[in-house]
């Protein structure tokens, strides 16, 4: 029985339906009794289909007039009683039912079985998402973009309703329900076979891991996207292999670090996300003395990325409790004081440093410090961080050296996670490089390739490379090679790079050309839009893959 | 004592009682059967029939199916006797028809407080 709004309304109804029946019935029973007069003075006694006929059209106040004959006083007295009767009676029903579909439970229930039909309409992959916020909607986008289906479920109806009037194509199915409840993740279809994914970035961390542990407890294959932002709460998430953890502060971290230590690594990887292109202008972050405004979770992160690093740092917090735990270690990295006060920068040695990093939890303060560094120091380069997305920016406003965008790294990190697994596994294994190796890849891919390269992933399977599978299936040997090969000339070379190869758990980065392919291959390729046509033209289309491989045109006959 | 119960019972018996005061007689002749006890047997089938409404247990939508049954044989009865008072004249075949109807809405509420009694002698309250 899942139809419960059919079952409200019938249980609603029942009193009504018998002061309906009751009223008919006792107007009929009178009017059956009552003698009444044919035209010629006989007793006519009016039968059960009259009485029925009459009160009928009495009732619901229509009024055809007194049928089969004239009544007489006695019938109109009857008459006069059961119109009332009948016509309260009738209108409490209708009362009743107008009342009941205006009634909010019936309405909320009206809406889940709309939310659930459209859930069994969905016939491609799709994701769950929780929460709709600026950054969901961001990623709810990009992940419409690329031929994903999603639904949300958002708590405040508010919210709810700015997401319908966003207009996405396809349509996005909202349920207003706390996403926390197993119940709610259920009837989001959890267990359907196509239910990639869950994605839960609520401020709360408790919240996110409950949501995490549920889900997988509902459906163990299904990926989780979560949000952490402390330590103990990552290692919780990995415990029950959450597939993307995304914690801001520690991206920010290693973004700090790695614009530092490797620009070009991060140039790499702002690629990779979709942020970037591979020739834009970094701000060049010279390694010096950087002097850090607070210590909150961020800085935390910070100080664990940067210690163990041959970079020179101060940190400046306004509340001691926060400062303790690393204070026997670091006590001449520390400064407890206000960040805004002149006195406090250049007791930190604001004259001296190259860099100041403003990331206290209030905007205006940093940018208030980041003023007031400035008039002390006319070189020094300023850092922000920047929380909300906002139409309106104040960051943009206030030249500001190098702005760090979280939300960004979030949405892009979330959505190629999930859309591209091999671009997300190659932009964690390049973490491990140095800044020599992505010098030298980025040089090669904007000579080679472009700017902006397109990322291409191809598994050799049977539905993405036919072809490939059938020649290799014949035990013959194919290398990688075989995508370099220009359709236009078999003698010329496309611009491809081949990024990534991926055999069963293996990786290897940067594979080289004459690495044979096995079935069940995963490859990443950096190219430009025309090899990554002719690539999959080779990958499965007889004729082309025919002519890559030997130099001439497959014939369906034999030339005599 | 429920209440709920006493009326719920009380018409569902009374409609299957009322159903055979109606049936009951000479097979193919209207005499012995009452338009009126018809008339009686219908209302009290259509309020056993709401009493039953909204019930989700899979014994409340038995129950409501075996009235909705009896509802209509009875209803259809009516409505051939009141066509063939009418517009038609009534023959055997008719009388045959309306009380074979009714019979079998007697089936019906027969399984309805079959269905009834046997779930009260589950219940343990």
């Amino acid at each position: 029985m899942q139809n419960t709004s059919l079952w409200i309304i019938l249980q609603k109804m029942r009193i009504p339906f018998i002061v309906i029946i009751l009223t008919y019935t006792i107007a009929i029973i009178g009017l059956v009794s009552i003698d009444g007069m044919d035209a010629n003075g006989n007793v006519h006694k009016m039968t059960i289909f009259d009485a029925l006929y009459f009160i009928s059209y009495t009732a619901t106040t229509i009024g055809f007039g007194e049928t089969p004959y004239t009544f007489t006083y006695s019938q109109r007295l009857w008459v006069t009683f059961s119109i009332y009767l009948t016509v309260i009676g009738w209108f409490y029903g209708i009362g009743t039912l107008i009342g009941l579909l205006q009634n909010k439970t019936f309405l909320n229930e009206i809406a889940r079985v709309k939310f659930r039909r459209q859930i069994g309409h969905i016939r491609k992959k799709y994701i769950i998402v929780l929460g709709f916020s600026y950054v969901t909607n961001e990623i709810i986008k990009r992940l419409l973009a690329n031929d994903m289906q999603v639904v949300v479920i958002e708590k405040s109806e508010e919210k709810a309703n700015a997401l319908i009037l966003e207009n996405y194509t396809p349509t996005v199915p909202v349920l207003v329900l706390d996403a926390y409840k197993a119940n709610a993740l259920e009837q989001a279809g959890i267990n359907k076979s196509n239910c990639k994914a869950v994605i839960s970035l609520f401020e709360d961390d408790a919240l996110n891991l409950r949501i995490a542990i549920v889900s997988r407890l509902l459906n163990k294959n299904i990926q989780l996207a979560i949000k952490a932002t402390t330590p103990n709460s990552v290692n919780n998430l990995k415990d029950i292999n959450t597939n993307v953890i995304a914690n801001p502060f520690s991206t920010i971290a290693n973004e700090l670090k790695m614009a530092i230590k490797s620009p070009n690594l991060l140039k790499l990887e702002k690629w990779i996300y979709k942020i970037d292109t591979l020739d834009s202008h970094l701000v060049k972050l010279p390694v010096g003395k950087y002097i850090i405004c607070g210590f909150g979770r961020l800085g935390k992160n910070i100080y664990r990325a940067l210690k163990n690093e041959d970079i020179e740092f101060v940190f400046i917090e306004i509340d001691p409790n926060k400062t303790q735990e690393f204070q026997e270690e670091s006590l001449h990295q520390m400064i407890i004081g206000d960040a805004d006060d002149k006195n406090v920068l250049l007791k930190a040695g604001i004259k001296t440093a190259t860099a100041v990093v403003a990331f206290t939890n209030n905007d205006t303060t940093n940018i208030s410090i980041l003023a007031t560094a400035k008039k002390l120091n006319d070189d020094i380069i300023t850092i922000a961080r920047e929380d909300e997305i906002e139409d309106v920016s104040i960051f943009s406003n206030a030249q500001i050296d190098y702005l760090f965008m979280p939300s960004k790294i979030l949405v892009n990190k979330i959505t190629n996670a999930l859309i591209n697994p091999l671009a997300d596994t190659f932009a964690r294994a390049i973490k491990r490089k140095d800044e020599k190796w992505a010098t030298s890849l980025v040089r090669s891919l904007v000579q080679n390739i472009d700017a902006n390269p397109v990322l291409f992933e191809l598994s050799i399977n049977s539905s993405q490379a036919h072809q490939i599978c059938e020649y290799i299936e014949a035990s013959n040997e194919i290398a990688l090679s075989i995508f370099e090969i220009s359709l236009h000339n078999r003698n010329l070379k496309n611009n491809v790079i081949a990024l990534l190869l991926k055999r069963d758990d293996e990786i290897v980065i940067l594979p080289s050309l004459d690495t044979p392919l096995k079935i069940d291959d995963k490859l990443l390729f950096a190219c430009d839009e025309n090899a990554q046509n002719d690539i999959e033209y080779i990958a499965q289309n007889p004729y082309e893959f025919h002519y890559a491989l030997n130099g001439e045109e497959k014939t369906l006959f034999k030339k005599g | 004592m429920n209440l709920d119960k006493v009326i719920s019972g009380f018409f569902i018996i009374l409609a299957m009682t009322l159903n055979f005061g109606f049936f009951y007689g000479d097979l193919d002749s209207l005499e012995a059967h009452s338009k009126y006890e018809l008339f009686a047997a219908i209302i009290v089938n259509l309020i056993a029939t709401t009493l039953k409404l909204g019930d989700k247990t899979q014994m409340g939508s038995v129950l409501l199916a075996t009235s909705l049954v009896a509802d209509i044989q009875l209803i259809a009865a009516a409505i051939v006797w009141a066509i063939a008072y009418y517009v038609y004249v009534i023959d055997k075949e008719i009388v045959a028809i309306i009380i074979s109807l009714s019979g079998g809405a007697l089936l019906a509420n027969i399984t309805s407080v079959a269905l009834y009694v046997g779930e009260t002698l589950k219940s343990k309250r």
